[in-house]
């Protein structure tokens, strides 16, 4: 774990529960400062949950909540931008005015706002629609105008909670280097998504939640490198009796245009090259590959059930 | 602080600028005078020309003056038993103002006599006529009328009571008419000796005397009701449409992530507010010329204005503001409350009975505003905003009372936007179905 400085949101053991139902459990976790955090978890872990006790909307039952070295509070909700899975905007405001609102409401002057607004709306191409009532755009502009309204007070802490969803390919890169903008100007960014991929393609560090409870935490590289397989993605023509050697490998799993080789315990990929060679196959793909965050977050939630 | 003023400021401008402000703004003038002005209309059109009558004199005497009574234009005002109105030919019947012609009744009238005829066939005859629609009622004046003033009125139409009673009462002045004739009394004199008593009312109050009439003082009490009544039925619904939008619109999470709930709630009323108010200058602005000259009008035909005096007008704004304001929040707690607006068709109905009651409760207090009775109701806050304004153009009770009645409303209102906020936040987090009062309350319990 890193200094108390550099973290930047600090959960303590919190615990919520709905009547019968315990929708976050006991759950502790630290977000360092200038990183991106993947929250990951099915739909109904307690994602959503866990970050309206960190926005300020509930509040947890038992457990701390510490941001920026400080309990919760009103002032400190300045501080954070939250996208909220569910979008919502004033569909009958300009554009312009709504995120103004917006902008207020987080404690911006109203000139700071303006400039902010212009920048932000150039950034995200859609400068032209400033005048225009929110419900004349489509579906995905408005979902850039709210991530406008989610960052254009500079907040420390973004929350993200499924931002990409229902964004087309090209948006999807847009946003993604803006995520990345915003990271390398220090901003620490939580990433809530079920979407697998992308959590792999952004976040630093992860923490994935089932059933209420924290099931894995870390740092991408140290979770996928404690779920280390010995695995090899192979193409390969004229292979013979080596793949089915149970002391080499394990099992072998079809792709589409490749296989993908479980080593035995112990056993070694090299040694399974120098086989394969050995045998005469002509070998078009190699590759050592780690398992992904999709088939941990699926080994680990199946575990679980 | 500045979130709150944020809110207000966003509720506020989106109000005035929606096209809804701008058509009731219009219309709203249009609509109240339509209500008040057409159904007096309406009652007054006789449609379908005169009304033809048909007078059977038995008395053989009668019937030249019933018929001048009849034909005579005007309308009565219904105080026949007083020989004041005897005379008919120097206006027994009192003209009223203007706007009262139109409700003047038109008759034909003729002579049916029996010429050595029995009764009952001219009788027959006549209902004849009636069923034939040749004509609309005839009356029997018996020969012993002037004793036992006993008249009988047949007609197809006994639903058109306004005629009727007009008959009756110019009937009466006829038979009483020649009763003092027969009785040898000198009618002027009598006219002249049972003039009417004039009572003129002066309210005695803290500061002095005050020339005012009774029922014109109710009247601008009954009026502020009105006023709060107007603005919850106009501004209510639009409160509780903007808590149930953030809600279906999930806007709600981006607001609750940022500021109070309290704030936010308060916010929220305070503008809409605001447009009603504005709405409200707006109105005072524009028709207050027209109403300057209907007063000058009311003055001028000798009726009393209420006296208006500044303290009068800062409790009227305040009860107004006070009454509007809770209400207002009950519209909100059960915005926050219901999944759509069609929910809250039925849950809203309480509410508006409250409301309702408040002025049913001022018609006891104005009879006696310092009973015990009246106190209390002035104390309850749903129903003081009009209970102490009838209190306090009656007999304006001691300020303390005044003051405490304020107080718990204001302390009422805070309370109400404190439950609504309760219940608007942890509602939002519930979907697709409208909560039970058991689960509103343990929400408004729960931290």
């Amino acid at each position: 774990m890193s200094e108390p400085d550099d973290v930047t949101l600090l959960l303590d053991r919190i615990t919520k529960s709905y009547g019968d139902f315990v929708a976050v459990n006991e759950l502790s976790l630290a977000v360092s400062r200038g990183r991106i955090f993947g929250l990951l978890g099915p739909n109904g872990a307690g994602k959503t949950t866990t970050i309206r006790m960190i926005v300020n909307i509930t509040a947890p039952d038992s457990g701390t909540i510490k941001l920026f070295g400080q309990t919760m509070s009103a002032e400190l909700q300045n501080r954070i931008g939250y996208l909220p899975e569910e979008r919502g905007l004033y569909k009958r405001m300009k554009v312009g005015e709504q995120l103004r609102f917006f902008g207020e409401l987080r404690g911006m002057k109203a000139r700071a706002a303006d400039a902010a607004i212009d920048r932000w709306l150039e950034r995200l191409k859609l400068s032209e629609w400033k005048n225009s009532k929110t419900n004349e755009l489509s579906k995905g502009m408005q979902q850039k105008i709210q991530f406008i309204a989610t960052v254009m007070h500079d907040p420390d802490l973004l929350i993200l909670d499924e931002v990409f969803s229902g964004l087309d390919p090209v948006n999807v890169e847009l946003m993604r280097d803006v995520v990345l903008e915003l990271k390398a100007a220090g901003r620490t960014i939580i990433f809530s998504t079920h979407m697998m991929e992308q959590a792999e393609r952004l976040c630093d560090d992860i923490c994935l939640i089932n059933r209420s409870r924290k099931v894995l935490e870390g740092s991408l590289r140290e979770v996928k490198k404690s779920f280390g397989r010995n695995a090899v993605a192979l193409r390969a023509e004229g292979v013979n009796g080596v793949l089915a050697d149970r002391s080499l490998v394990a099992s072998v799993k079809p792709h589409s245009d490749y296989v993908e080789v479980l080593l035995a315990g112990g056993a070694d990929s090299q040694e399974l090259l120098k086989r394969l060679l050995a045998e005469g196959a002509r070998v078009t793909k190699f590759e050592q590959v780690e398992a992904s965050l999709h088939d941990i977050f699926i080994s680990k939630v199946q575990e679980q059930s | 602080m500045n979130k709150l003023l944020t809110i207000i400021k966003r509720e506020y401008l989106q109000g005035v600028r929606s096209k809804t402000f701008l058509v009731s703004t219009i219309v709203g003038p249009i609509l109240m005078a339509f209500f008040m002005i057409v159904p007096a209309l309406l009652m007054g059109i006789k449609t379908g020309g005169a009304t033809r009558i048909v007078v059977v004199d038995q008395t053989g005497r009668m019937y030249e003056r019933v018929r001048e009574a009849v034909m005579q234009p005007g309308i009565d005002i219904n105080d026949d038993a007083v020989p004041q109105a005897v005379s008919t030919n120097n206006g027994g019947a009192r003209q009223m103002p203007k706007e009262a012609e139109i409700l003047k009744a038109h008759y034909e009238i003729e002579e049916a006599r029996l010429d050595g005829r029995a009764f009952d066939e001219v009788k027959r005859e006549l209902n004849e006529r009636i069923r034939q629609k040749r004509l609309d009622a005839y009356l029997i004046l018996p020969p012993n009328l002037l004793e036992n003033g006993a008249v009988e009125y047949y007609g197809r139409n006994l639903g058109d009571l306004f005629s009727i009673e007009q008959l009756r009462s110019r009937l009466s002045r006829v038979v009483i008419e020649q009763r003092m004739r027969d009785a040898n009394i000198n009618e002027n004199r009598v006219r002249e000796l049972s003039r009417r008593v004039e009572m003129s009312t002066v309210r005695v109050s803290e500061s002095g005397e005050e020339r005012s009439s009774a029922g014109s003082s109710f009247g601008l009490a009954i009026a502020v009701g009105t006023f709060i009544i107007i603005a919850i039925l106009m501004y209510g619904q639009a409160i509780l449409s903007a808590v149930v939008e953030e809600k279906t619109t999930r806007i709600i999470e981006v607001l609750f992530s940022s500021v109070r709930p309290f704030d936010l709630m308060a916010g929220k009323l305070v503008g809409v507010s605001l447009v009603a108010l504005t709405q409200y200058l707006i109105w005072a602005v524009v028709f207050g010329g027209i109403a300057l000259y209907g007063a000058a009008l009311v003055v001028a035909s000798g009726l009393d204005l209420p006296t208006v005096t500044p303290s009068f007008v800062l409790y009227a704004l305040i009860y107004f503001l006070l009454g509007f304001f809770i209400y207002a929040t009950l519209y909100a707690i059960v915005g926050a409350m219901v999944t759509t607006e069609k929910e809250a068709g039925q849950i809203i109905i309480p509410v508006s009975f409250l409301l309702a009651f408040g002025i049913y409760l001022s018609f006891p207090v104005i009879r006696s505003p310092n009973s015990a009775f009246s106190f209390w109701v002035s104390m309850v806050p749903f129903f003081s905003p009009i209970t102490m304004m009838v209190r306090i153009v009656t007999e304006t009770p001691p300020f303390w009372q005044i003051a405490l009645s304020m107080l718990i409303g204001i302390a009422t209102v805070l309370g109400l936007i404190w439950v609504a906020a309760r219940i608007y936040r942890i509602g939002m987090l519930m979907y697709g179905k409208r909560a039970s009062l058991p689960e509103v309350l343990r929400w408004i319990r729960q931290t």
